[in-house]
């Protein structure tokens, strides 16, 4: 296999990972307006229990790497594992950041929650080897046709995308379906949502594991690929690329999405690779940042809907061809 | 405002004959609040309020600014918290419930501050909102996507009559942030409408609305409160309320100071001073 | 072992001054804007870099400390009437304003990311042979600290109270139209708040990396979720809560450090606020709705 083709494999496994991320946040803050800030924290928690349930047994704390409920789980145990995880993290955070709270205090205790469990995972080494992180995570799936994801990238490449488009499948028809509206409601007005009836507390709680399932899954997905996990790759900034994509691509839009994740996590944080270095390595990588916090500091100033915009569904009068249906419009506005 | 009112008045004559006979199920109390205290930060913005509505009736509150009209509504809906006093829809003690449940038991309200879904077509609004309680049924959804769509149908041509109703239906696609202001309150109402309530909270529903649609949507709230709802409005325009309400409560510094029909209030000495002073 | 806890105690006290006086920067400005400044991290880190750079140019310590608090009200001052009413001009909604702090410190921590290159810098100034008080041992330095939080408390409270332009700031933080229509010049107020708090914030960064020695482009971003639990824990806008709130975290952070969970005792802080929020749901229910951006 050429260069070449193995990192274009990988960037398209990459692309695969932050398109299901960009869904989970697209459903949570472009449908239903619940902002979480902490996202990133249900990616890296199905990460690592992807990462140790099929490790095998921790060998202790004199060996090079410790961590807990080391298990040698085969496929498809282990990505379940890490989507169950990331659902029940996002039950638990969510069951006391989701309250009837101020919106700004809930978004801050989210960035909060990003913050401090960095902090602890890279201090407690028991736990997930701290700081130091996983190596050595193989391939399940792999594993049952006795390849690795190193050896067959192009084959870890269409696993992903089949994984990702089963998600976008699905969550887009949510999206359509009466629940679906509920929640653009709820995003719309929550007083006059509660109001009509509906359940505020519950719609956000669904929404938050839904999200957090998912993202325990892109998690899980990463990880199997990469076969290293450490709090490095999970900075609370992280999140915020992935709202920044969402914000170019089109919110409440799922193709936006696909195209918001191709230009800014996938397109843009590749270009410096192909730029002739400056500075002290790692500069490319700090000015980045800049550019990300710039870009959603200007999308918050000209609220774009984004480059593909929610769709309006048009109804059609009762005696018309079918009657009374609802039907995204045919182009957009 | 008062030029359109006075074209308004025969039709008001004929509906106030057309509320003297009632049907059997009407003067059945359904909403009764008794002693409700609102408080901000200690202080009493509702003080000791009662109210009982029966099926088929309209109750006017009206009184000066910040007399604690609209925090009282917002302790019936559920939108704040009363300090004392209970409040029972339709023979169920409410006081304690947030709002999604009052509404499932069969209370809507409109704001005082417009509040439709901005994002969402009108057409969306009414859907939502008839479908509150299953809507947000994640389990119906998955579950039974049959029975969903079938609903889903069914609301769909509620929907379509409602806006007929209305005259509406030429901005059924328009999004909620796109319409004038009389055109989102009467979206509030139609949303209300949608689900079929016992109980209807307007906060001033005519502002905005244009003059000649003042009187069309009086003679149709009074249409819809003679099929059996009991309405509670919160207006300012006297006009407004003297043909649209049965009773009249009266609310200064969050305590009611008189009540009784339009002609009895407005001659109240009471009355006169506190929208005098 | 009661030793132990008592000089844990001791050591909370002097976390609790240092959290106190960025703390009480906060409270002061979330209570009269209502915007949730997430940047306030980010101008500590810059008050503490300012200090470390005057250092290096040999400038007297005590001289750094003002100017790094002096930095953090200028880098407060630009942010608010360069970026953040910008924003208000185009209608920018209260909790869009949070998400835009959000962004500007971004762009600050990784910009001093940038230009620092990613690197820690130890700061070591005012270090004297500590005081032993039975098992207490602290340095002067600390128990200047502490005597500056105290300082600052009672110099604010008392300039609230007391100043007119202190009435003013009551008057708006409470009711803005109100405030306005009374002819208060809202615009000044804010001017001087944004001034204050953010000379107490930069102040509060400089405090920091002399207890902590060292300074990096993180410095401020770590110690943000203490300082807004300090801000909710005390109620909004309150000195003295914030100052309450923050001996309540200190000491508690301390005495699970000294209970040998060092790397925990950030997480008790953070556990407090979350118990505040579980607890008092009725402290922080209050509707956004009803709350006006004040810029």
């Amino acid at each position: 296999m050429s260069a070449w083709g193995f990192y274009v494999a990988t960037l398209l496994i990459y692309f695969a990972v932050d398109l299901l991320s960009g869904i989970a946040l697209n459903l949570q803050f472009g449908y239903a307006g619940v902002v979480n800030f902490g996202y990133i924290v249900f990616q890296a928690v199905g990460a690592y229990v992807a990462a140790v349930v099929t490790l095998g047994p921790s060998l202790g704390a004199g060996s090079y790497q410790q961590y807990i409920l080391g298990a040698h789980l085969p496929f498809p145990l282990d990505l379940l594992a890490a989507t169950a995880a990331g659902a029940l993290l996002s039950l638990l955070v969510g069951l006391f950041s989701l309250r009837r709270m101020r919106r700004d205090y809930q978004a801050a205790v989210l960035l909060i929650v990003s913050l401090i469990a960095l902090q602890v995972v890279s201090a407690d080494v028991p736990l997930f080897n701290g700081s130091n992180g996983l190596t050595g995570v193989g391939w399940p799936l792999g594993q049952l046709f006795g390849v690795t994801a190193t050896q067959s990238p192009w084959l870890y490449t269409v696993w992903s995308l089949v994984v990702v488009a089963v998600v976008f499948v699905g969550v887009s028809w949510l999206s359509r379906s009466p629940w679906g509206r509920s929640l653009r409601a709820m995003r719309d007005n929550q007083g006059a949502a509660s109001a009509m009836g509906l359940n505020i507390t519950s719609l956000r709680l669904q929404v938050f594991v839904i999200g957090g399932a998912i993202a325990g899954l892109s998690g899980g997905l990463l990880v199997e690929y990469i076969g290293a996990w450490s709090p490095g790759a999970w900075g609370y900034a992280e999140t915020f690329v992935i709202f920044t994509a969402i914000f170019v691509g089109g919110v409440g839009n799922y193709r936006g999405v696909v195209l918001g994740v191709l230009l800014v996590p996938v397109i843009f944080l590749e270009i410096p690779r192909f730029l002739p270095a400056i500075g002290y390595p790692g500069l490319t990588a700090s000015l980045e940042w800049v550019v990300i916090g710039l870009a959603w500091m200007l999308c918050i100033f000209f609220r774009p809907r984004g480059i593909l915009p929610e769709r309006r569904l048009h109804v059609t009068p009762p005696g018309a061809l079918e009657p009374g249906a609802l039907q995204p419009e045919a182009a957009p506005r | 405002m008062s030029a359109a009112g006075q074209g308004q008045n025969l039709t008001f004559a004929t509906d106030r004959e057309g509320t003297s006979a009632k049907p059997e199920n009407q003067g059945q109390p359904v909403l009764v609040a008794k002693d409700v205290v609102v408080d901000y930060g200690g202080v009493h913005a509702v003080n000791r309020v009662s109210l009982s509505v029966a099926a088929g009736e309209v109750l006017g509150i009206i009184g000066p600014n910040g007399a604690g009209k609209s925090s009282f509504l917002a302790a019936l809906g559920g939108q704040v918290r009363r300090a004392s006093g209970t409040i029972s829809l339709d023979g169920h003690e409410v006081s304690g419930l947030l709002p999604h449940q009052r509404a499932r038991l069969g209370l809507a309200r409109t704001f005082q501050t417009t509040s439709e879904f901005s994002r969402m077509t009108v057409f969306e609004n009414l859907v939502t909102a008839a479908e509150g309680d299953t809507g947000s049924s994640l389990k119906a959804v998955v579950l039974h996507p049959r029975r969903t769509a079938q609903r889903e149908q069914e609301l769909v041509s509620h929907a379509w009559e409602v806006l007929e109703r209305f005259e509406m239906t030429q901005v059924a696609n328009l999004y909620g942030g796109e319409l004038s202001g009389g055109q989102r309150r009467l979206v509030e109402i139609m949303r209300c409408l949608m689900r079929r309530p016992k109980v209807l909270l307007l906060d001033e529903p005519m502002v905005g609305v244009a003059p000649h649609l003042t009187g069309k949507l009086i003679s149709d709230l009074r249409g819809i409160s003679r099929d059996g709802l009991a309405i509670v409005v919160v207006e300012h325009a006297m006009e407004v309320v003297r043909k649209l309400c049965d009773r009249v409560m009266v609310m200064a510094f969050g305590e009611v100071i008189a009540s009784g029909t339009f002609e009895e209030v407005a001659q109240d000495a009471t009355v006169q001073s506190a929208y005098l002073s | 072992m009661p030793g132990q806890l008592l000089s844990s105690v001791a050591d909370g006290i002097v976390v609790a001054a240092i959290l106190s006086v960025a703390a009480m920067g906060f409270t002061l400005q979330f209570g009269l804007t209502n915007v949730l400044n997430l940047s306030f991290g980010s101008v500590m880190t810059i008050g503490g870099f300012t200090a470390y750079l005057l250092e290096a140019a040999r400038v007297n310590p005590w001289l750094g400390l003002l100017l790094g608090g002096a930095a953090g009200a200028v880098a407060t001052v630009v942010l608010g009437r360069g970026v953040l009413r910008q924003y208000a001009r185009r209608r920018t909604q209260l909790f869009e304003m949070m998400m835009v702090t959000l962004g500007m410190s971004l762009v600050i921590d990784y910009s001093i990311q940038a230009i620092s290159q990613n690197s820690i810098y130890s700061y070591t100034v005012l270090q004297a042979a500590p005081v032993h008080l039975g098992s207490i041992v602290l340095t002067p330095v600390q128990v200047g600290i502490v005597i500056l939080a105290i300082v600052i408390l009672v110099v604010a409270e008392a300039a609230l109270k007391f100043t007119k332009m202190g009435k003013a700031l009551r008057a708006t933080a409470v009711e803005p139209s109100l405030a306005r229509s009374c002819g208060i010049q809202t615009g000044r107020v804010v001017l001087i708040t944004w001034l204050a708090s953010g000379f107490l914030c930069g102040l509060a960064g400089v405090v920091y990396i002399i207890s902590t020695q060292s300074v990096d482009y993180t410095t401020g971003e770590l110690f943000l979720p203490l300082i807004i639990a300090a801000a909710i824990l005390g109620g909004v806008g309150s000195l003295k809560g914030a100052v309450g709130a923050s001996l309540v975290i200190g000491i508690v952070t301390e005495v699970v450090a000294g209970l040998g969970a060092g790397g925990y005792s950030t997480v008790a802080g953070f556990a407090i606020l979350v118990v505040v929020l579980l607890l008092r749901p009725g402290a922080v229910i209050a509707g956004d709705e009803d709350r006006q951006l004040v810029l």
